[in-house]
């Protein structure tokens, strides 16, 4: 699943005209479902106003050819009704919602979150557990079945704690009372996840590589063990070069690849012309230059 | 590690432990580690129990020797006593108490694995050391310094680290190895991991050893439902630490002892806990009761 960056114009206003191009672009190279806006998309750094309407050309431009859901995480939990609420309304397939930012909420704060979320809208919601970033907050196996009981469109998770332990101790806990609970992950890091009940990710480097992000997912699904690996190894080295500055290498990546975004809203750097060289260096000698689409 | 009655070591028990781990199919020893509460052992009793170890063994099958201190030289003192001992390799973790940078965190790597000939393993135990981590670079640096560095035992279960490890460190080391840490081996395995260090085959022999051949064969999906059994008697057993593996071996009919102090044994109300909890797992039904 591929989430799309945030095209920003050199003045940092909204380009919704390569927005429109990317969003094309991901349906066009194999995306299953697209979700914006990510923190790859800059998420934080949008207005309120902003998202809603690129919410708005998300769902226009993909019109139904694969779903679209929206993330809906604000820094204020208000915002985040606010657009969870207006998700549904301009015709969302699903939300996804991390678990608050910044207060280090407890349990019952987190599950009395989802469940406001989840009983003010009737989309499928998908919830979003990111301890490393969140100073070790997450959702529990525990919370995970009480959600899940509760909640008819608590439907799945993006669980980025990118650990053996806890995505089985939520897979565990979920699929045993809903077997079609979507255990998703991020980055791309299928090969540790689908055995474990994974089925899907979303993507970081999608907008470089969307051959190579399905043909890992493909390998991975079919159990072709050998092949993931090589294909995980080689996806692996393009996270080292993006994670770095992320999402701003990935912009700067975006370039070489003749698919240009714009720069990086501050805080986040925009990547220079060296960054930029180096990045082409670096995805020449991965092959990514020879075996995926250039342009849009 | 089996105790007696006054915390001495019980090498009787200690004998027919390693017996039952034989038996049920390990095909490497390594100790004494964490579990077998190491860190609570002295110098000469480490050696002790090496030996004593190798000895019983009689070469059936390769002994890796933990020699993790505080201090390198110790450290490197206690991998020489191992090579001399006859083991096969040796595997050290973070140095304790200390909160190394990584440079100071190879220097120490570097003294006890040039101290011996044997393969050196070092753990990636970030939970159990306070947050020190090895990271990938460090890794590459060792494989540089060292030519008798063979590999990481993962225990940090982080995806990011073991995926980024594998996709650098055997192009500069073809036969380099990640081992897992823990029983958490179906993400591993499919990233790369070739073994396994368990100290739940001490509760549930048949289960880990099934796990392993599974993950061995490529079996990944096959391996999930036993992954999900081995993960619940995991939860059961992590938070109690040794003092609960040890409950949990005389609940199986193989009792150990107690815990050396500072742990505290587990008994009472929480002992009554830690078995009805373990009765409630149906993956423990096929498993070995008594020696």
């Amino acid at each position: 699943m591929q989430s799309p960056v945030t095209p920003l114009k050199d003045d940092f206003s909204l380009d919704l005209a390569t927005f429109e191009r990317v969003l094309d672009f991901h349906v066009r190279t194999g995306a299953t479902a697209i979700s914006w806006p990510h923190h790859k998309g800059e998420s934080l750094n949008l207005t309120i106003a902003e998202r809603k309407l690129f919410a708005e050309a998300a769902v226009k431009v993909v019109a139904k050819r694969i779903p679209v859901t929206i993330h809906v995480s604000a820094l204020a939990v208000e915002d985040t009704m606010e657009l969870a609420r207006h998700a549904q309304k301009i015709g969302a397939n699903g939300i996804l919602a991390i678990t608050p930012y910044f207060w280090n909420p407890s349990l019952e704060a987190i599950d009395a979150y989802f469940t406001h979320l989840c009983r003010s809208i009737d989309l499928p919601v998908l919830s979003y557990n990111s301890p490393s970033y969140l100073a070790g907050v997450e959702i529990t196996g525990e919370l995970m079945s009480r959600l899940i009981q509760r909640l008819p469109n608590f439907v799945g998770v993006k669980e980025a704690s990118f650990n053996s332990e806890k995505f089985l101790e939520i897979a565990r806990a979920a699929l045993a009372l809903r077997a079609d609970f979507a255990m998703l992950t991020g980055v791309e890091f299928l090969l540790p996840s689908v055995p474990l009940g994974g089925v899907g990710s979303y993507s970081a480097a999608g907008s470089i590589c969307p051959n190579l992000c399905t043909q890992l997912f493909d390998a991975c699904t079919a159990g072709e063990w050998a092949r993931a690996r090589a294909l995980q190894y080689k996806m692996a080295r393009l996270w080292l070069l993006f994670r770095d500055q992320y999402p701003s290498s990935l912009k700067g990546g975006m370039v070489i690849m003749g698919r240009p975004v714009g720069p990086t809203r501050p805080p986040l750097p925009t990547a220079s012309k060296e960054r930029q060289a180096y990045i082409h260096k670096e995805l020449e000698a991965l092959g990514i230059l020879d075996t995926e689409p250039h342009g849009w | 590690m089996p105790f007696t009655g006054d915390h001495r070591i019980d090498f009787d028990r200690f004998g027919q432990l390693i017996d039952f781990h034989l038996r049920h199919g390990a095909d490497a020893l390594a100790l004494p580690m964490h579990a077998a509460e190491s860190v609570s052992l002295s110098e000469d009793e480490k050696r002790g129990v090496l030996a004593f170890a190798i000895e019983r063994v009689r070469g059936r099958v390769p002994m890796i020797a933990h020699v993790s201190n505080a201090g390198t030289a110790i450290a490197a003192q206690l991998a020489r006593d191992a090579q001399a001992a006859g083991a096969a390799a040796v595997v050290a973790t973070t140095p304790y108490y200390w909160t190394p940078p990584q440079t100071m965190l190879l220097e120490h790597f570097v003294q006890i694995g040039a101290a011996v000939d044997l393969p050196l393993f070092v753990d990636n135990a970030p939970e159990e050391m306070a947050g020190t981590k090895v990271t990938t670079e460090l890794v590459l640096k060792l494989i540089a310094e060292l030519p008798n560095f063979a590999g990481v035992v993962d225990l940090s279960l982080d995806w990011q680290f073991m995926i980024e490890l594998m996709t650098e460190a055997p192009r500069r080391r073809p036969d380099f190895q990640l081992l897992s840490g823990t029983e958490h081996m179906v993400s591993a395995g499919a990233i790369g991991a070739t073994g396994m260090f368990s100290s739940l085959a001490a509760i549930a022999p048949r289960l880990v050893r099934r796990l392993y051949e599974l993950c061995r064969e490529q079996k990944f999906f096959a391996a999930r439902p036993v992954q999900e059994a081995v993960a619940a008697l995991r939860q059961v057993s992590k938070s109690r630490g040794p003092a609960g593996l040890k409950a949990a071996l005389r609940i199986m009919g193989r009792d150990c002892g107690e815990p050396r102090p500072p742990l505290l044994p587990l008994d009472g109300s929480p002992y009554e806990k830690l078995a009805a909890e373990l009765a409630a797992l149906p993956a423990l039904r096929d498993e070995p009761r008594g020696w």
